[in-house]
C-alpha cells in the first residue's frame, strides 16, 4: 500500500532529437513511444511503458516526477491527504497524459515541483522472456542501465519540504546533513527500503538537482565512465562514492544541461530505522567521500 | 504492512565453538550473545540483534527460520491467517528469546518451524549513525553485510508455495516446473528482491542453504580467495543463477550446513510478472554459465 517507487521524469529539452540521440545511444534507454513533441523512453529491465518523458520545451527543466503506487485506492487516500494539506489535485484518467500511461494525480508540491501519483502504467514487459529468460539482453548500446533509481531536488526550506513528503507522502527520512544551526541542508527519504528515492537540497523552489539510473555494481560505474567520456560527454565527477548512501556514483550532464547519476551500492533499510545523521563540518564526505570537501559547483548548478 | 524480511534462521550445530569460529573469522560475522547452548551472530551492517543463531544440538538442522514483519498488528493478522488455514499457532511472550519481543510461531507444510516477530532488540549497524563510514575496515573474513534469503526443502512444493503466498502474502518472482507442469522450485519475495525464501523439492523440513549478501561481483571473487585460503569446501562457484541473475559462491561450513554468498538480481514490483523455467532449461536456470547440476547441490541438505 502506497508509493512503491520512483516511476518516472519528466524534463523539457529545447533539442528533442539531440536529447533522443542521447538518452538512447549514449544512456542505452529503449524508445516506447512518440507523440507530438514527447518521447517516450524505459531502461531495458523496467516492465512499464517509461519512465523518463522528454517534451520539447525552449527552456530546459524538469517537467514533472511520477511516483508508482500498489493500489488504484492509494490515488484516493493520497488525494485526500493532500488536499487535506491544502495542496491542489487534478485527477488524470488511464491514457490521458500520453501513451502508455496510467490513471494519476497531479499536484504541485509545497517545494514548487510538479508531481504525480500513478498506477496501472501499461506493462511493456523488459528485454527478456518470461520463460528461460537469459540474465541480461545482449548488444544494447551505451550504458544501458537496467532502471531508473532516484530524483534529487532543490527545495527552499527542505526541513518544511522533508515533513511535507514524510507526513503527507509517507516517506522515511534515512539520512540528513544538518547545519551547525540544528537546519536539515539536505535530506534523503525512501519509501522502497533502499537508501532514497527522493533527495531534498537546499536551492530555489522547483529546481532538478540530478536524476539517476541505477547500475549493477562499481565496474559498471567505470564502464559508464568509459562510454560517456567516449562520447564527449560532460562529465561532472570522477568514479566516488557517497558517504551518505554509501553509493558508488558518477556525475555528468546531458547536452540540454540536466545532471545525471548513475548509482549503485547503499543498503536496504528497515522503514523504523533511524535516520543518520552528518554534521556540517563533515558535509563534504556526506557527498563525496574520497574527496571529502563540499563541491561548489555540485551544490550550486542544478536545472 | 505484513513480512518485511528476513530476521534470522536458527541452526543445530555439532561443534559449537567450531561453528562459532568459522561464522566469526572466515564468515566474519560479529558475536552478539552466548548463553549455555547458543550462540547469536549479526553481520556488520545489521541494525537488529541478531541474524544466526547457532544452537548446539547432537543433530544438525534448520531449527527455526524468523521474518521480521513491519507492525505490531501484522502479527495478529497473520496468527489469524495462519489459525484459518488450520495450522496451530503459538504465541512466544517477549522475554522468551534472546533479542526479541512477542513472537508467533508454526510449523508451515513444508515441515519447517515458522516465526514472525515485529520488536527486536536493536543494537545498531557497527559505524553508528551520526557521520558514519561507508564501510569498515579491519573486520576479518569475509565480512558480508547483512544476511539475505534461505533456500528449504519440501516434499510438495506447490503446496508449500501455496501456503506461504496465500496465507502469509509472499509473491511468486520465478518458478522451476517439471514436464507436468508441476512446480519443482519457486522463489518468493516480500522485500523487492528477488527471493527471500525459496522452495526446492526434497524432504520436509530440510534446509539446502541460508545467503548472505554482497555488495558486488568484486566482494564474490574477495569471498572465494577467503574460502580457498581457509580450507573451506567450496560446492559450486563463483557463477551466475539464471533464476534470480545473482552471482554466487556456495560452499559448505565446517558442519556441512551449506552457505551462499550472493549479490545482484532485480527490484520487483508487486505485479511483477512471475518468470517460468522449464525443466529442459534446469542447468542454465539454476547455474548459468555451467548449464548444468551437480549432485552434490541436488541431493546434499541439512
Amino acid at each position: 500500500m502506497g508509493l512503491l517507487r520512483l516511476s518516472h521524469v519528466e524534463i523539457r529539452v529545447p533539442d528533442l532529437e539531440l536529447a533522443v540521440a542521447y538518452y538512447t545511444e549514449v544512456m542505452g534507454l529503449f524508445e516506447t513511444g512518440r507523440d507530438g513533441d514527447r518521447v517516450f523512453l524505459k531502461c531495458w529491465d523496467e516492465h512499464q511503458h517509461h519512465s523518463v518523458v522528454l517534451t520539447y520545451a525552449p527552456v530546459y527543466g524538469l517537467g514533472h516526477v511520477g511516483w508508482k503506487v500498489q493500489y488504484l485506492e492509494d490515488l484516493d487516500h493520497y488525494q485526500e491527504r493532500l488536499e487535506a494539506v491544502g495542496v491542489l489535485t487534478k485527477r488524470l484518467a488511464a491514457g490521458e497524459w500520453g501513451p502508455g500511461h496510467g490513471e494519476a494525480l497531479r499536484f504541485e508540491s509545497p517545494t514548487g515541483h510538479l508531481m504525480e501519483l500513478v498506477h496501472g502504467m501499461q506493462q511493456v514487459g523488459n528485454l527478456l522472456p518470461l520463460t528461460n529468460p537469459p540474465p541480461r539482453p545482449l548488444n544494447m548500446v551505451g550504458v544501458a542501465p537496467p532502471r531508473i533509481d532516484h530524483v534529487f531536488l532543490t527545495a527552499e526550506d527542505v526541513g518544511a519540504a522533508t515533513e511535507f513528503f514524510s507526513d503527507v507522502l509517507g516517506f522515511h527520512l534515512t539520512e540528513q546533513v544538518l547545519g551547525d544551526d540544528g537546519f536539515q541542508i539536505a535530506t534523503w527519504l525512501e519509501v522502497s527500503h533502499s537508501s532514497h528515492d527522493l533527495a531534498l537540497v537546499t536551492g530555489p523552489n522547483g529546481g532538478l538537482h540530478h536524476f539517476a539510473f541505477w547500475v549493477d555494481d562499481w565496474n559498471d560505474i567505470r564502464t559508464a565512465a568509459d562510454i560517456l567520456a567516449y562520447h564527449g560527454v560532460r562529465i561532472e565527477t570522477n568514479p566516488t562514492r557517497h558517504g551518505a548512501t554509501r553509493g558508488h556514483c558518477l556525475y555528468f550532464f546531458d547536452p540540454a544541461g540536466h545532471r545525471n547519476e548513475v548509482f549503485t551500492g547503499g543498503y536496504w533499510v528497515d522503514p523504523d530505522e533511524p535516520p543518520v545523521i552528518w554534521t556540517e563540518g563533515e558535509m563534504g564526505r556526506a557527498l563525496f567521500y574520497y574527496d571529502g570537501v563540499v563541491n561548489q559547483r555540485f551544490l550550486t548548478v542544478h536545472s | 504492512m505484513g513480512i518485511l524480511r528476513l530476521g534470522h534462521v536458527d541452526v543445530a550445530v555439532v561443534d559449537l565453538d567450531l561453528a562459532v569460529a568459522y561464522y566469526t573469522e572466515v564468515m566474519g560475522m560479529l558475536e552478539v550473545e552466548r548463553d549455555d547452548t547458543s550462540v547469536y551472530l549479526k553481520c556488520w551492517d545489521e541494525p537488529d540483534h541478531h541474524s544466526l543463531r547457532l544452537v548446539y544440538s547432537p543433530r544438525m538442522g534448520i531449527e527455526l527460520m524468523t521474518f521480521k514483519v513491519e507492525h505490531s498488528d501484522d502479527l495478529s493478522d497473520l496468527e489469524n491467517a495462519v489459525s484459518r488455514y488450520g495450522f496451530p499457532v503459538s504465541r512466544v511472550s517477549k522475554g522468551e528469546s534472546v533479542g526479541q519481543g512477542e513472537s508467533i510461531r508454526f510449523e508451515t507444510p513444508s515441515g519447517h518451524v515458522m516465526e514472525l516477530v515485529h520488536e527486536v532488540e536493536r543494537v545498531g549497524r557497527l559505524n553508528g549513525l551520526l557521520n558514519p563510514r561507508p564501510f569498515v575496515d579491519g573486520l576479518p573474513g569475509i565480512a558480508p553485510p547483512r544476511m539475505d534469503h534461505l533456500l528449504v526443502t519440501a516434499e510438495e512444493v506447490g503446496e508449500a508455495s501455496a501456503f506461504y503466498m496465500d496465507v502469509l502474502g509472499f509473491r511468486l518472482t520465478e518458478q522451476l516446473l517439471d514436464g507436468d507442469g508441476h512446480q519443482v522450485a519457486t522463489w518468493m519475495e516480500r522485500s523487492h528482491s528477488p527471493h527471500d525464501l525459496a522452495i526446492v523439492s526434497g524432504q520436509n523440513g530440510g534446509l539446502h542453504h541460508f545467503a548472505f549478501w554482497l555488495d558486488d561481483w568484486d566482494h564474490v571473487r574477495r569471498s572465494a580467495d577467503i574460502l580457498a585460503y581457509n580450507g573451506i569446501q567450496i560446492d559450486v562457484g563463483p557463477t551466475r543463477h539464471g533464476i534470480t541473475r545473482g552471482n554466487t559462491i556456495y560452499f559448505f561450513d565446517p558442519l556441512g550446513t551449506r552457505n551462499e554468498v550472493f549479490t545482484g538480481g532485480y527490484r520487483p514490483d508487486p505485479d511483477f510478472p512471475t518468470i517460468t523455467w522449464t525443466e529442459d532449461n534446469i542447468g542454465k536456470a539454476v547455474f548459468y554459465y555451467e548449464g548444468e547440476l551437480n549432485d552434490r547441490f541436488m541431493k546434499v541438505h541439512t
